[in-house]
This record gives structure tokens, C-alpha cells and sequence, in this order.
């Protein structure tokens, strides 16, 4: 099974006033056609990053080595017009703030026939009918009305919804999803999730799904990387992830979750301190600092990503 | 236990002008509408509900940070709202507040140990230089923050001590009551375990009472002892916290609960959650009768025209729905 999305050695840097800072250090992980990836990890761990840097997106002072192909095709630092020509049509992003990726001045439904009738070239009747059957796939009721709505007169979990519904539009073959759900209420979380779920059964769109919450990750997820950092610390299989957790830290991030099953009599065990700064990243295990586990080698050799089982693999120096 | 804190009949409006397109003439929008509760020392009761429930506004209305239209708010044998500020500012002190955002609800200009001592100064200003500095110190370290950390800035530091502070500002003066208003929302999950936990050990060191507002449910059963469900201003449901979570009675609720993800790949399945359809109504102009019926899957015609009253199904333990017989799990 050739993998859709395959990324090699990626790094990410800004340059800043204060020097340089390493959001993303020597990732490699592969999305596998129709399977949905998780990739979890605290705010500014570089989950976003990673895929701004494939989609060509990263901020004017940032940039990228490395590689990260679609299908044998390089995207990194790929030609603007080669990668417009691919988001849109085979690869499509949505992000946390739905309004961010909607043209505030322009009605809903237009935007999304706008897409249509440029990717597929399809003329403004049929598009409109799409669009239409688009919106009803989302539960946006009244779709008829809502399609001549402007962004900011629909609620945040609409917009996000609608932002679904638009990616999905030319059926993308990739759908990066990045925290689709954070800003929203858990029953329009649960709205989405759904949808999300729908479409990879039914689509075989292959789907990344970015979050922090890795109660969100267990209910969609095929395989998971947990990131820390800015990199990889665990990759593998959704079960393994959950039953067998092989890094200190997603141990650690499992057992902090509030969820519905602990006992609340119980102090939740927390994980100690913060993590490390970006610009001044220790030589060994960036998790050094907070790991409970730690020996003298984690804080000056870099753990490398070795597999523990089929599959599954993980980045500490401690016997598997 | 004695109740500190005693709500009653609580509403908070806000008259919004007229302007726009839509609006031709001044509107009232009910954020929180006949709303009653306890609150009892060293107890924790939750309050969630999705964003424009009126949570906060409830929340606001308790401390007179906002006037509530109708209601009284009975503390220490007085009714909050008909305090003149003057009185009020007198009760500042046992009453306190913290914001979801730490960064900022906290004054840019002022050190750490101006912000944490600014209280102190009001509320006891017969405390000398060295006992405030005393106290200050000694609360900087209660919540985990080194004390040489005081001439730092608050865009120093990070989203989880911004919040280390702000309970350190809320606590300085032994309050009685701390309404926590989101408090570890913005905050990363390892962080955020840090802060509920020491949220809980100052309650048991204190006896202080928490009203804590959050739309996370995993959360407010970490946190809470009682639990109140909002929505579009209503009271939904109230009951303690095994009750309330071991059998949800309110459709309501047991929509909410069954939308928050299970953490485990075996259980989880996003296609079997109890899923509302539909969207949340304005707040402006919120269904008659029952205000949750447009998304209820029980509705039935009695829900349009009468409002339920919330009726104890078990001891504490109240449900606003006509059709709360028929909601007992099997
Ligand atoms: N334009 C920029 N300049 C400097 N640093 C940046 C810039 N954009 C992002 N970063 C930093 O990169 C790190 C990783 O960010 P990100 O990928 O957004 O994390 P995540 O999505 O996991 O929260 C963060 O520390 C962030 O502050
Ligand atoms: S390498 Fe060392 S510090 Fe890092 S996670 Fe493993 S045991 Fe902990
Ligand atoms: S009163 Fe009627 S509409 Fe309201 S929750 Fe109960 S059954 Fe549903
Ligand atoms: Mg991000």
C-alpha cells in the first residue's frame, strides 16, 4: 500500500528578534490511503506547522527543509501555482477559526461555487446545485437561504460546518483538519465529528486530524503521532496508543485526562512543569525536564523513533 | 452544611439598541432567566451549558458585576443586589473572581507582586509593608510560583502561570466564595490538570466555595460536588454530582454527556453518539414553552405551550422537563 502523504526529515524555522526557533525537528511519518491519522500534542508542538508547511502556508519568516511528498510529487517549497492547482482539488485544509478561511465579503454559497466552477469547471448553475446538495450533507438547514448567507451571520459551529462541506466540495483525496472542534460546544463537536467519520467511510478521503484532545482521537483515529516539542515521541496504532502506550509522555498525557470514567475523588496525576522553549531546546529528550523516568543519557543524546511493535513506535531511551 | 451563598429567582438582561439591518427597535435579551441555587462553604458547584447559555452572565449577575433585572442574592443575611456600591466593595473581599483569560484579565503594567498585593492593599490596608510582603510571598509559593518571580511582568509568563496568579490575586484576602469563570479553558491538558488540582487543594486548606462555569463536563465532574445545566438562560437540571452524572434526567443532559468523546478506541464511536440536530436559537427570540423543544427528541405539544418547572425527581436532584417519567434509565 503506497502511502498518499509521506514526509521525510522535515524541519521547520522561524527566524525571530530573539534568534531561532525550531518548531518542527526531523519528522518522518506516512498517511496511509483512506486511513484517518491523529496527531496530537500541546499548543505550539508543531502540529500546525507541519501542515502549513506542506501546504506551502508557513508565515514569511519561517521555512522548511526536508520532504514531504504527495504521491511521488515533492510539495515542499513546491511552485505556487503547481501547489494551488492540488489544494482545492486533491488536498484540502480547514482550520480551527472557520471564519479564517472564509471570505468575510462574499456570500457562503458563492464561495463555494466559486471553487467548483474553477477546479472543475463546472458552470455556475451546476455548481449551484452542489453547493446545495453540499450544505444538506453538513445539516445546515435550509440550505436554499444559507447559501446566499454571509460568514458572520452564521454561528461558529455552522461556519465550521460549512467549511467541511466546501473542502470536501472536488472530493479531496487528503483532508488536513486542524483542531476542527476546539472552539466549539461538545454537541457541535459531536455535529462534526460525525461528519468527519461519514466522509471517511464513505469517501475513502484519506484524513489527518489535528487536536490537542485525545478523547476526539480514539473515536476517529486509525493510527496516532503524539508530538511534543516540536517532534515526534510515539506513532502507531490507535489501540496500541490507548492500551499500550510505550512514551513516558503519552502515558502521562493519558492518565491527566479528566474524562468521564475517573474518579473524581482521586487527584488526577499531573504531568509537572511546562514545556521546554522552542529557542533553547536541550541537546537530549526534550522531554527530559518533566519525565519521571529520566537517566543521565536522556539529558545530553536525542532519543531516536524505534519501533517497540508492528507498527508502533516510540523515542526514549528507556528499555522498550 | 450551611449555605454561604444563597441565588433566588436570579435574572440578568441586557438591552441591546437598535441598529443593523435587523434591528429596528431596542431588544432585551434574557441571558439568564429565573435561576436559583445554593452554594454551600467548601463545596464546588458547577455550572455548563454551551457558549451563550449564560453562564458567565449568571456568574456576573452573582457578584453585581453586572445588575440582575429580578432575583435576590442572599449573603450574610443581605441581599447583594440592593447593595450601593460602596457596600459592596466592603464584600469584594470574600468574594472574588477568575477569568478564562489569564493573560488578559491580569494589568500589563503591574508587577506580580504588585497585582497579587493590590487587594491586600484595598481590602486591609492596616496590614503593615512587611505583613503584606509576608503574605504575598507566602501565597506566591501556596500556588506554586517562586517568590523572586514578583518584579516579573505578566506577558512573562506562560498561559498556566498567568492563572497561577490570578488565584493567587483571588485568594489573597480569604475569600469565602471564588467564581471561576472558565478558568482552564484556554489552558493545554497537562496544564490544565495542574490548575484543577490546585484549585481543589486550596478548597480543602480553605473551605472556600468554588462556582465553577465551564462548558468541558469531563472537568466539572473532576471538580464539582454539584452541578447546574444551563441553556438559553434556563435552569435544565441540578443535582449532585453522582446523581446528576450516574443518571442525567433532562434530554438536555443526556445529550451533553453523550457528545463529550469517550477516551477509548473500543467504546468510542462518533456515529452512536446521541447527536441534537438543528441549531441553537437566538437568545433574542428563544422558543416559547420549553426553550430546549426545537432540539428535543421527546418533544411533545405540551413542550410549545407551557414552561416546565424544575422538579426534584430525586433528593437535590431537579429536572425542568414534562416529560421527566419518561427519562429514568431502564
Ligand atoms: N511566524 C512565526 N514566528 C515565530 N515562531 C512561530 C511562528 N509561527 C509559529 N511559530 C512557533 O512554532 C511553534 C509550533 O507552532 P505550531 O505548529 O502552531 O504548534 P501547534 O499547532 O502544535 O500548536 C510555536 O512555538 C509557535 O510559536
Ligand atoms: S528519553 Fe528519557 S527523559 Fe525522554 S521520555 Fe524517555 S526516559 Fe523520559
Ligand atoms: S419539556 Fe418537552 S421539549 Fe423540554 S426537554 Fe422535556 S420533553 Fe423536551
Ligand atoms: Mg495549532
Amino acid at each position: 500500500m503506497a502511502a498518499v502523504i509521506e514526509c521525510q526529515g522535515l524541519n521547520v524555522r522561524f527566524r525571530t528578534d530573539d534568534g531561532a526557533v525550531t518548531a518542527v525537528s526531523d519528522l518522518d511519518f506516512s498517511l496511509n490511503p483512506g486511513e484517518c491519522l491523529g496527531v496530537v500534542g500541546e499548543s505550539g508542538s508543531g502540529k500546525s506547522q507541519t501542515f502549513l508547511a506542506m501546504f506551502g502556508l508557513l508565515a514569511p519568516n519561517g521555512s522548511a527543509t526536508g520532504s514531504i511528498r504527495y504521491r511521488g510529487t515533492e510539495l515542499l517549497n513546491a511552485p505556487r501555482g503547481a501547489l494551488d492547482e492540488l489544494r482545492g482539488n486533491r488536498l484540502a485544509m480547514i482550520f480551527q477559526d472557520a471564519l479564517s478561511g472564509l471570505t468575510p465579503t462574499m456570500r457562503v454559497g458563492e464561495q463555494m461555487a466559486e471553487v467548483l466552477v474553477r477546479h472543475q469547471g463546472l458552470t455556475r448553475q451546476q455548481a449551484r446545485a452542489r453547493v446545495i446538495e453540499a450544505l444538506e450533507v453538513v445539516r445546515i438547514a435550509d440550505p436554499e437561504r444559507r447559501y446566499a448567507a454571509y460568514p458572520f451571520e452564521m454561528s461558529g459551529g455552522m461556519r465550521q460546518r460549512v467549511m467541511i462541506a466546501m473542502a470536501t466540495l472536488c472530493r479531496p483525496e487528503v483532508l488536513v483538519a486542524d483542531e476542527p472542534t476546539t472552539a466549539l460546544d461538545v454537541t457541535v463537536q459531536a455535529q462534526v465529528l460525525r461528519l468527519l467519520d461519514g466522509l471517511k467511510r464513505h469517501t475513502g478521503t484519506s484524513l489527518v486530524l489535528i487536536t490537542h484532545d485525545l478523547g476526539v482521537v480514539a473515536g476517529l483515529c486509525d493510527r496516532v503521532l503524539i508530538m511534543y516539542a516540536g517532534r515526534a515521541v510515539e506513532l502507531g496504532p490507535v489501540r496500541d496508543i490507548f492500551r499500550r502506550p510505550a512514551h513516558p509522555y503519552t502515558r502521562a498525557l493519558l492518565r491527566s485526562m479528566p474524562g468521564l470514567g475517573i474518579d473524581p475523588a482521586e487527584d488526577l496525576p499531573v504531568i509537572p512543569g511546562q514545556p521546554p522553549d522552542l529557542e533553547h531546546l536541550p541537546p537530549g529528550c526534550a522531554f527530559a525536564s518533566r519525565c519521571a523516568h529520566v537517566v543521565e543519557t536522556c539529558r545530553v543524546t536525542r532519543p531516536a523513533l524505534l519501533a517497540v511493535g508492528a507498527d508502533h513506535a516510540r523515542a526514549c531511551h528507556l528499555p522498550a | 452544611m450551611s449555605s454561604v451563598l444563597t441565588v433566588e429567582h436570579l435574572s440578568v438582561h441586557y438591552e441591546v439598541p437598535a441598529g443593523g439591518l435587523f434591528r429596528r427597535h431596542p431588544l432585551t435579551l434574557k441571558a439568564v432567566n429565573d435561576v436559583s441555587f445554593e452554594l454551600r462553604a467548601g463545596e464546588t458547584l458547577g455550572i455548563v451549558g454551551e457558549t451563550g447559555c449564560g453562564k458567565s452572565s449568571l456568574g456576573k449577575g452573582v457578584l453585581q458585576l453586572v445588575r440582575p433585572a429580578a432575583g435576590r442574592v442572599l449573603w450574610e443575611g443581605r441581599d447583594l443586589c440592593t447593595l450601593s456600591p460602596a457596600e459592596l466593595k466592603a464584600c469584594r473581599k470574600d468574594l472574588q473572581i477568575i477569568f478564562q483569560d489569564p493573560l488578559s484579565s491580569l494589568n500589563p503594567r503591574m508587577t506580580i507582586g504588585e497585582i497579587v498585593a493590590e487587594p491586600l492593599e484595598v481590602h486591609r490596608p492596616e496590614l503593615g509593608r512587611d505583613e503584606r510582603r509576608r503574605r504575598v510571598d507566602a501565597m506566591l509559593d501556596r500556588v506554586g510560583l517562586r517568590p523572586e518571580m514578583q518584579s516579573r511582568y505578566p506577558n512573562e509568563f506562560s498561559g498556566g502561570q498567568c492563572q497561577r496568579i490570578s488565584i493567587a490575586r483571588a485568594m489573597i484576602c480569604e475569600p469565602k466564595v471564588i467564581v471561576c469563570d472558565e478558568p482552564v479553558s484556554s489552558l493545554d491538558v497537562s496544564i490544565q490538570a495542574q490548575i484543577c488540582n490546585l484549585l481543589r487543594d486550596l478548597q480543602r486548606d480553605t473551605g472556600v466555595a468554588l462556582l465553577f462555569i465551564s462548558h468541558d463536563l469531563s472537568i466539572v465532574r473532576y471538580m464539582s460536588h454539584r452541578v447546574l445545566v444551563m441553556y438559553l438562560g434556563r435552569a435544565m437540571e441540578t443535582g449532585p454530582r453522582l446523581s446528576f452524572f450516574g443518571a442525567p434526567r433532562h434530554p438536555y443532559s443526556q445529550a451533553l454527556i453523550s457528545a463529550v468523546p469517550v477516551p477509548d478506541p473500543d467504546q468510542a464511536d462518533p456515529s452512536r453518539s446521541l447527536v441534537l440536530d438543528g441549531e441553537l436559537p437566538s437568545p433574542m427570540d428563544p422558543p416559547s414553552g420549553c426553550v430546549f423543544r426545537t432540539r428535543c427528541p421527546l418533544a411533545v405539544p405540551v413542550c410549545i405551550t407551557q414552561e416546565p418547572a424544575l422538579v426534584d425527581v430525586a433528593p437535590g436532584h431537579g429536572v425542568a422537563c414534562h416529560r421527566r417519567q419518561d427519562t429514568a434509565p431502564a
